[in-house]
C-alpha cells in the first residue's frame, strides 16, 4: 500500500511564517496541471504502480486554487496509472476559497477529508500571519463543510505566536471546538529563517515567544482538547479516536509514498538493505520545462541503520511510540546498553513509558522531545 | 671585491613588505613571473591568509648592476608581530643593513619602531623606503618627515617605491649595493655561524638557516652547537637558500645558507645558537642567545576524550616546526586529559589552535589564556615559592602569602585624537602611566606599564576597535610585581568547574564574577533541570545566576514527507551535543570555556 502526495504550488500571497515552496502566478496553472499529469503518467507499468494506493494528499501551496475540473483531470491520470484502494483522500483548503458548490465538487471527486487552513480566528493574528482570509470566512468555511458532505475534516491552528496571550489561544480553541472537529493539527509557530517573520527576528524587530509561554500553551491545548474527547497522538496532531490522519501517519511509519509537483518528496523501499528518498526541484519554471530526470535531486539511499534511527525518533513523536521489536525485526536496529540505561532513567523521571517493548514519551516528555531524542541518539 | 649584501626588511603588517620582496625576486631573476605565487616568502597557508609573516625565512638573489658587476643579496625576512620579537632580533643579527619600509599613506607604527631601534642598536645601516607611493591617499611629504625625525636621515636619502607597480625598485637595488656595507669576510678565523631560523623536515630533520659570521663551514664538517653543547652532528649538506635549496661545498664568513645534519629535533638546533667546529672550536658563542620562554598559557583538551593521543601527536608534530611551543600533560576534573600549553603570545596561541584545527583536524576545547604567576605559599610556618600557570593550581587564599605577576612595558602609537580612549583602556587594565612623546603628523607614543594578564586576551582588540584600527602596540616583559590577586572559581550546581577558574585582581573580582555568570547563563543551553551558576572566591559566593529548566524543546512540524529535513536538524543537534562537555549532569558548550574572552566591551 502506498500514498500519493500532490504539491500544488500556487498561493494568493505569502503567509509570514511559511517556507514551503509556492508561486503567485496563477496564469501558469493550466501548464502545471498538464505537467503534473505527465509526471503521473511516467509511473505507468513501473514497480511503483504495482502497489495499491491507500491515500492521496493534495497539499501546497494552496490546492484550493485549482478548479474542480483541474483536480478531476489529475485524478483521471492517477486512476489510469495506479490501482486505487483509497482509505483517505485529503485536500488542503483555504477558507477564502470555500463555496458550497466548490466543496460539493471536491466531494464528488472522492475527496473525503478537508484540511482547513484556519490557523486563527483572531483578525489581528490573521493579519500578522498575512493570511488571505478573515475570521468570518474561517467560520463560514467550517459551517458549510457538513452541508457539502464533508464529515471528516481537520483544521490547522497555530499557537505560540509572538505576544500571544493564553486568553487569545483559549478563544481560538473555543471557537474551533464549536465546530466539533474530529481532527486538529496544532502547530507551535516555528520561525523559519527564510520567511518574513524570520527576517523580522533577524533584524531584531520581533521576539519569538518565550518557551515557557509556549509550554503553557501546550498544556492548555492538551487540557481543553482532551476534555472534548480530542487527544494528542503526535507532537502537533490531535484527533478523536479513530480519526488519526492516515496519509501523514504513513510518513512516520516509513510506508512508501510518491510525491508529484515541484518540491515534493518521495520515499520508496528498495529491498531489505534500505530505501530511497528523493525530492523534486522547487522551481516551477524548471518543473515545466526540464525533463523529469533532471528534476529529481538530493536522491538519498537510506541504509537500514539510518532508517532505524529515523523510525525511532519519528515514533517517539507519536503517542503510540515505537516498538523495539519493530526496530529489531524491520531495521535490525538494537539499542545499546547506554541507551537502555538512559531509558530506564528517563522512565523514572516520568518522561517516558517503557512497557511491553514499546517506548513512548509521556506528555511531559513530548514537550522536550527534541532534547530527549538527541540525548537518546547520542548514546548509541 | 666584497659583493655580498645581507639585509632584512623592517615593516609593519600591510605596509607592503611581501609585495616589495616579490619585486626584488622578480627583478633579480630569482623567480619568474610564472613561479610567482602571491607573496612567495609567506609559504604557510595561514600566513598568507592573515597577511603576516609568522616565521622568518631567507632567500639569496643574484643582482646584476647596470655597470655589469654582480652582487649577491641575502634577504632575511622577519616576522612582524610582537610575539616573535626574539626571532626578529636574531634575524637582525645576521644582517648588515635593513630596509625600513613605511607605508606612504599610514606612517610609522609601534612595531616598526621597536624593530627599528633594535636594528639601530645592532649597528645596521638603515635604508629608508617609502612604499605604496602609487596610492591615492599617499602623503610622501608628511611621512618622510616622520622618518627623518625618527632616524635622523636627510629627506633625499628616502627612497620612494611602489612594490605594486615596480616603480623605484631599480634605485632601491642600487642603494642596497651602495649604502649597506658588505660583511666582514674573516674566513680564516674559527667558525661561528649564527642560527637565525630553523625549520623541521620530516625526512631530513632540522634544517638550520645560518649566517656565517666568521670562519668557513665545509660540507661534512663535524659541528658543535655552542649553547646547547650538542656535539653529535655533521654538516651532511650545506647550501644556499635560493627558491629551492642549492647545495654547495662551503659557506664562508659573510654568507647566508642552510645546514642539514640529520638533527633530530628543533630543540637541538635552536634559534640564536652558534654553530662551530667540533674540533678547533670558537671561544665564545655569538652573544644574545635566549631560551625562548612562553608568556601565555592555556589548557588544550580534546573534545572527545579518546582523541587525547591524537592531540599529543599533533602537538608533537607542531613542536617540531615551532620550538617556542611548549606543552605538558595535565588533567582537569571538568575536561579530562589534556595539555597545558605555553605560547609566546596571543597570536601565537591562535595560530597553534588554528593549525590544530586545520592541519590536524582536531576538535579541541581551549581554556582561557593566562600568564605565569609567582606565588609565595606558607605551609606549616614555612614559606616557599610556587610557579602557577594554571588558575586551578593557585593555592587557596588562606595559604597564599603573596602573588607576583608579570608586568610589561607597552608602547602604543596613535593619532593624538585617541589619547583619551587609550588612557582609559590602560587605566581600566591597571596600567601605570609612564609618559608620552609627541611625534610628527599629530601622532603620539604613549608608554604604560601594565600587568601582562590584563593585556593577554582582548587588550589588542579593544585598542584597535577604540582607535578605528589606527593605534599600534608593542610590548616587552619588564619584571614581576606584587599584586592583590585572587582565584575566582565558577560552580555549576555547587560543583566547581576547574577549567573555568581564573585569576583576577581582587577589586575586579565581583564585577568579573557577575559578568562570567551572566555570560555562562547565555552560553549554556537550558537543560532538563535548573542549573545554578555561581562565582566564588574560596568558599564565599560573590555572584549567582540561574539557568532555568528546559520547558519546551520540540519542533512542531515534521515538514510533511520531507523527513530528511527533520533528520538533518537532529544530526546538527547531535553534533552540537557531542561537542559539549558534560560536567556532572550539565552539558557545557566549548565556547563557555572561553566565556571571559567573549564578554563585550562595556561588559569589562
Amino acid at each position: 500500500m502506498s500514498g500519493i502526495y500532490l504539491h500544488i504550488p500556487f498561493c494568493k500571497q505569502a503567509c509570514s511564517y511559511c517556507d514551503f515552496y509556492f508561486v503567485t502566478r496563477q496564469e501558469i496553472r493550466k501548464d502545471f496541471v498538464n505537467r503534473i499529469c505527465e509526471e503521473i503518467d511516467r509511473y505507468a507499468a513501473t514497480r511503483y504502480s504495482e502497489e495499491p494506493v491507500k491515500t492521496i494528499y493534495l497539499g501546497g501551496g494552496t490546492p484550493s486554487l485549482l478548479e474542480v475540473g483541474e483536480i478531476e483531470r489529475i485524478f483521471i491520470h492517477i486512476e489510469k496509472v495506479f490501482r486505487l484502494e483509497p482509505e483517505e483522500i485529503t485536500m488542503e483548503i483555504n477558507p477564502d476559497d470555500v463555496t458550497v458548490d466548490y466543496l460539493k465538487g471536491l466531494r464528488s471527486l472522492g475527496i473525503d477529508r478537508a484540511s482547513m487552513g484556519i490557523q486563527s480566528f483572531d483578525a489581528d493574528r490573521l493579519i500578522f500571519m498575512n493570511r488571505a482570509h478573515t475570521p468570518d470566512e474561517a467560520r463560514f468555511s467550517l459551517e458549510v463543510l457538513s452541508r457539502a458532505g464533508f464529515r471528516i475534516f481537520t483544521t490547522d491552528l497555530i499557537y505560540g505566536n509572538p505576544g500571544q496571550e493564553t486568553e487569545e489561544l483559549e478563544a481560538d480553541i473555543d471557537q474551533l471546538l464549536a465546530f466539533d472537529p474530529p481532527h486538529i493539527s496544532a502547530y507551535a509557530l516555528t520561525i523559519e529563517p527564510r520567511t518574513r517573520l524570520g527576517k523580522q527576528v533577524e533584524l531584531g524587530r520581533l521576539n519569538p515567544a518565550d518557551d515557557d509561554l509556549v509550554s503553557d500553551h501546550i498544556d492548555l491545548l492538551n487540557e481543553k482538547l482532551s476534555a472534548n474527547g480530542i487527544y494528542r497522538y503526535e507532537v502537533s496532531n490531535y484527533s478523536k479516536p479513530g480519526f488519526e490522519a492516515v496519509h501523514n501517519g504513513s510518513y512516520w511509519r516509513h510506508e512508501n509514498y510518491l510525491g508529484f509537483g515541484p518540491s515534493s518528496h518521495s520515499f520508496w523501499w528498495d529491498d531489505e538493505k534500505g530505501a530511497s528518498r528523493w525530492k523534486s526541484e522547487n522551481n516551477i519554471n524548471l518543473y515545466l520545462s526540464e525533463p523529469f530526470e533532471e528534476l529529481y535531486m538530493e536522491k538519498e539511499n537510506l541504509p537500514m541503520d539510518e532508517l532505524g534511527e529515523e523510525r525511532l525518533f519519528l515514533g517517539l513523536r507519536t503517542s503510540a511510540g515505537v516498538s523495539l521489536d519493530e526496530l529489531h525485526n524491520r531495521y535490525d536496529y538494537q539499542l545499546s546498553a547506554r541507551q537502555r540505561e538512559w531509558i530506564s532513567q528517563k522512565k523514572d523521571e516520568g518522561l517516558l513509558q517503557f512497557d511491553k517493548q514499546i517506548i513512548a514519551l509521556t506528555g511531559d516528555g513530548v514537550k522536550i522531545a527534541d532534547h530527549l531524542i538527541v540525548e537518546l541518539l547520542t548514546r548509541k | 671585491m666584497n659583493n655580498i649584501r645581507n639585509f632584512c626588511i623592517i615593516a609593519h603588517i600591510d605596509h607592503g613588505k611581501s609585495t616589495l620582496a616579490d619585486r626584488l625576486l622578480e627583478k633579480t631573476g630569482t623567480i619568474t613571473e610564472r613561479e610567482m605565487q602571491a607573496q612567495v616568502l609567506d609559504d604557510m597557508d595561514l600566513e598568507r591568509e592573515r597577511g603576516i609573516t609568522i616565521k622568518s625565512h631567507a632567500i639569496r638573489m643574484d643582482y646584476k648592476r647596470p655597470n655589469g658587476e654582480t652582487y649577491i643579496f641575502n634577504l632575511i625576512d622577519t616576522p612582524g608581530h610582537v610575539d616573535f620579537a626574539y626571532e626578529v632580533s636574531r634575524a637582525l643579527k645576521a644582517c648588515e643593513g635593513a630596509l625600513l619600509i613605511v607605508d606612504a599613506a599610514q606612517g610609522i607604527e609601534a612595531q616598526t619602531i621597536s624593530n627599528l631601534y633594535q636594528a639601530i642598536d645592532q649597528n645596521l645601516e638603515i635604508v629608508p623606503v617609502l612604499n605604496k607611493i602609487d596610492l591615492p591617499g599617499a602623503d610622501p611629504e608628511g611621512i618622510s618627515q616622520q622618518i627623518v625625525d625618527l632616524i635622523g636621515c636627510e629627506p633625499d636619502e628616502i627612497l620612494k617605491v611602489s612594490g605594486k607597480t615596480g616603480e623605484g625598485v631599480e634605485e632601491l637595488m642600487e642603494a642596497i649595493v651602495e649604502r649597506i656595507p658588505g660583511p666582514k669576510r674573516e674566513a680564516e678565523k674559527p667558525l661561528r655561524a649564527l642560527i637565525f631560523d630553523s625549520i623541521f623536515n620530516t625526512y631530513r630533520g632540522s634544517i638550520a638557516y645560518v649566517r656565517v659570521m666568521e670562519g668557513t663551514l665545509r660540507k661534512g664538517d663535524s659541528i658543535y652547537f655552542m649553547e646547547t653543547q650538542i656535539d653529535e652532528y655533521d654538516a651532511e649538506e650545506i647550501g644556499y637558500l635560493k627558491l629551492k635549496k642549492e647545495p654547495t661545498d662551503k659557506l664562508e664568513a659573510g654568507e647566508v645558507g642552510y645546514v642539514i645534519g640529520s638533527v633530530k629535533s628543533l630543540q637541538d638546533a635552536r634559534v640564536g645558537d652558534t654553530i662551530t667546529h667540533s674540533k678547533n672550536r670558537a671561544t665564545e658563542p655569538i652573544p644574545g642567545y635566549k631560551e625562548v620562554k612562553p608568556m601565555v598559557f592555556s589548557g588544550i583538551y580534546p573534545t572527545n576524550a579518546e582523541d587525547f593521543e591524537d592531540l599529543r601527536g599533533a602537538l608533537e608534530k607542531l613542536q617540531l616546526n615551532d620550538a617556542s611551543l611548549q606543552y605538558q600533560p595535565e588533567t582537569s576534573k571538568a575536561l579530562g586529559f589534556g595539555f597545558r600549553t605555553g605560547f609566546l603570545g596571543l597570536l601565537h596561541m591562535e595560530i597553534v589552535q588554528e593549525r590544530l584545527d586545520r592541519e590536524f583536524n582536531m576538535d579541541i576545547i581551549t581554556t582561557v589564556p593566562n600568564v605565569k604567576y609567582e606565588v609565595v605559599v606558607s605551609h606549616k610556618g614555612e614559606e616557599f615559592k610556587k610557579l602557577v600557570d594554571n588558575p586551578s593550581e593557585m593555592p587557596d587564599a588562606g595559604k597564599v602569602e603573596t602573588v607576583f605577576e608579570p608586568y610589561i612595558k607597552a608602547s602604543i602609537i596613535t593619532p593624538a585624537d585617541y589619547i583619551g580612549p587609550i588612557m582609559k583602556l590602560c587605566q581600566d587594565r591597571r596600567g601605570v602611566y609612564i609618559n608620552q612623546l609627541f611625534m610628527q603628523n599629530n601622532r603620539v607614543e604613549i608608554i604604560y606599564e601594565l600587568p601582562m594578564a590584563e593585556v593577554v586576551f582582548d587588550f589588542y582588540d579593544k585598542l584597535k576597535s577604540g582607535t578605528r584600527g589606527y593605534a599600534s602596540l608593542d610590548y616587552e616583559f619588564i619584571e614581576y610585581r606584587k599584586g592583590d590577586l585572587v582565584r575566582l572559581d565558577i560552580l555549576l550546581n555547587g560543583e566547581p568547574v576547574d577549567a573555568l577558574s581564573s585569576i583576577t585582581h581582587r577589586d575586579k573580582a565581583y564585577e568579573q564574577g557577575r559578568k562570567i555568570c551572566g555570560k555562562l547563563k547565555e552560553l549554556i543551553p537550558r537543560q532538563q533541570y535548573e542549573v545554578a551558576v555561581q562565582a566564588a572566591i574560596g568558599s564565599r559566593v560573590i555572584a549567582r545566576d540561574t539557568i532555568r529548566a528546559l520547558k519546551k524543546d520540540v519542533t512542531a512540524k515534521c515538514y510533511g514527507g520531507d523527513i530528511t529535513r527533520k533528520r538533518k536538524l537532529i544530526e546538527k543537534q547531535k553534533e552540537g551535543k557531542k561537542r559539549m562537555k558534560q560536567v556532572g549532569s550539565v552539558d557545557i558548550p566549548q565556547e563557555a570555556f572561553l566565556a571571559v574572552l567573549s564578554m563585550d566591551e562595556d561588559d569589562r
